[in-house]
């Protein structure tokens, strides 16, 4: 008996064929949403401005990668330790903006994705190869984009070895590559401001940065976005709520622990 | 000729002759249990022979590399895609191979007009530093059968070879391992047995005494590494990371001589 194996890495072809039940729910749950959404039938589509703010930024040793840690529901707050920083594999980075039920799922499906290629062809996907394929998830996802459930906003962070390197996507799948930094959320109009003054104006670009300097960076960034944006949670300092935040460099992905966030708040911050 | 039941077993009988004799110039491999984690290490050069399957699974074959490829793909496959609908946790070794892997062995060696899997496979799955998830290795043949090794009080020591008399001069050596070594000792010793392993294999059923002399392992191991390589792996937990498995580089593998 010949087993029929797929030898292109390719983990989505894969689960086709071992777990067709899981793709054809999800396709029957795109079909159920027809019906639910007027956007489509008008011709026109408003992006959804979700909430919540990420950022990331080329400093001196990698790349920075933040986010706030609040979930609302229209005016209702429904969590305030989300995870929206989500290692994808030893060097990469996915930070998510959007509706979470999509984005999470991609980031799962990315993430077996890069391991699946790396197993299996007994090398590492290039960072082309690992931008593309996010973005052919959200081109997969378009059809829920323009019935108006399932945005998806990313940020993703690798490092080649060399150098950091940050990409932004639309709702689309168009993807752009950051030269210092980029921000996404209901809460970015004002950490694009702050970062773009301190990588113009503060005397030091952010890429000069040391390690320190960009945790606080961050924090004031969120901080000062939280005050503005309803949507984007601030740092709850007595509950020990502060951003996810992890650095990409050279020797791999540093989550920073509470505990130095804390910190650095009581600190530089408060 | 099948619709004859003794020609099936007559049939059955030469598969197995033919696979035994494709099998016979593999490469031993050695597994250990270290302090740092469980160890694989054999001797090749022309083609990779120690795999990763999943976060706490790795795979050593000996065989037609055409066959390992198919069956690491199905075990790569069946892993990834049960770690994906369930969770990275629910992956176990034991369910891989019980349910997946061995029944299609079995069935492509019994299919006597299709080509069965040439190879002797063997997988290791650390264990979760916990009772009820320890360490384990399974050894897969050609015609589907298993057997398990669990850790228990005494290291992990075992391994695969390509001879019934390559396996026992292996087995034999692997007595002496009594205690979890570090990760350079065990691979100097790793290293040994399979010296003394391929020698047997090489000895063919001449007669030659298992228990073969240091002096005549130390030569072998010298003549081997001159035409081929070093090929060894560790499964250990790292932090910050839920793979577990990892290449030794060539310096940890420098003072194996």
């Amino acid at each position: 008996m010949t087993i029929a194996t797929d030898s292109s890495g390719d983990f989505l072809s894969v689960l086709s064929k071992h777990a067709p039940s899981y793709l054809a729910s999800t396709a029957a749950f795109a079909r159920a949403t027809r019906s639910l959404a007027p956007v489509a039938a008008s011709g026109l589509y408003e992006p959804l401005i979700e909430s919540t703010t990420i950022l990331a930024f080329k400093f001196a040793h990698g790349v920075l990668v933040a986010g706030d840690r609040r979930a609302t529901a229209g005016n209702t707050v429904v969590y305030e330790r989300a995870d929206k920083v989500i290692e994808i594999d030893e060097r990469s980075i996915m930070a998510i903006a959007g509706v979470p039920a999509t984005a999470w799922e991609m980031a799962r499906i990315l993430e077996h994705s890069f391991q699946f290629y790396r197993r299996s062809q007994l090398q590492e996907m290039s960072v082309e190869g690992k931008v593309r394929t996010l973005s052919k998830l959200l081109r997969d996802n378009l059809g829920m984009v323009l019935q108006g459930v399932g945005a998806v906003s990313p940020l993703f962070a690798t490092h080649d070895g060399a150098t950091g390197r940050i990409y932004f996507y639309d709702t689309l799948g168009a993807q752009f590559e950051a030269v210092d930094f980029t921000t996404t959320g209901s809460g970015a109009p004002a950490v694009r401001s702050v970062l773009h003054y301190v990588n113009r104006w503060s005397g030091r670009s952010l890429c000069t940065l040391g390690r320190e300097e960009s945790l606080l960076l961050a924090l004031r960034a969120l901080e000062t976005a939280a005050l503005s944006d309803t949507a984007t949670g601030g740092i709850d300092h007595r509950h020990s709520v502060f951003p996810i935040i992890k650095l990409i460099t050279a020797g791999g992905i540093e989550t920073i622990t509470a505990q130095e966030l804390q910190d650095l708040f009581e600190g530089e911050v408060a | 000729m099948i619709d004859e039941p003794y020609r099936w077993v007559e049939a059955i009988a030469n598969r197995r002759e033919y696979i035994e004799t494709e099998l016979a110039s593999g490469s031993p491999i050695v597994v250990l249990e270290t302090r740092e984690g469980l160890l694989a290490l054999t001797l090749g050069g022309d083609r990779q022979k120690i795999f990763e399957i999943y976060d706490r699974i790795a795979m050593a074959a000996i065989g037609h590399p055409a066959d390992i490829e198919r069956l690491r793909m199905l075990a790569l496959e069946v892993a990834s895609t049960e770690g994906f609908t369930r969770s990275p946790g629910d992956v176990a070794l034991r369910r891989l191979v019980s349910y997946s892997l061995a029944p299609a062995v079995k069935a492509a060696f019994e299919q006597i007009y299709n080509p069965p899997y040439l190879v002797r496979v063997l997988f290791i799955e650390l264990g979760r530093n916990d009772v009820a998830h320890p360490s384990l290795l399974m050894a897969l043949d050609y015609d589907g059968s298993f057997r398990c090794m669990i850790k228990g009080a005494s290291p992990l020591a075992s391994g695969i070879a390509s001879t019934p008399r390559a396996n026992e001069a292996l087995q034999r050596m692997l007595t002496d391992y009594k205690e979890p070594a570090s990760l350079r000792d065990a691979c100097k010793f790793a290293a040994r047995c399979w010296s003394a392993s391929s020698l047997a294999g090489t000895a063919g059923e001449s007669g030659i005494d298992p228990v073969i002399a240091p002096q005549k392992i130390e030569e072998h191991l010298r003549e081997q590494s001159a035409s081929g390589m070093l090929e060894a792996a560790l499964l250990a937990e790292k932090q910050g990371s839920r793979v577990c498995f990892r290449k030794l580089t060539a310096n940890e593998l420098a003072d194996v001589w």
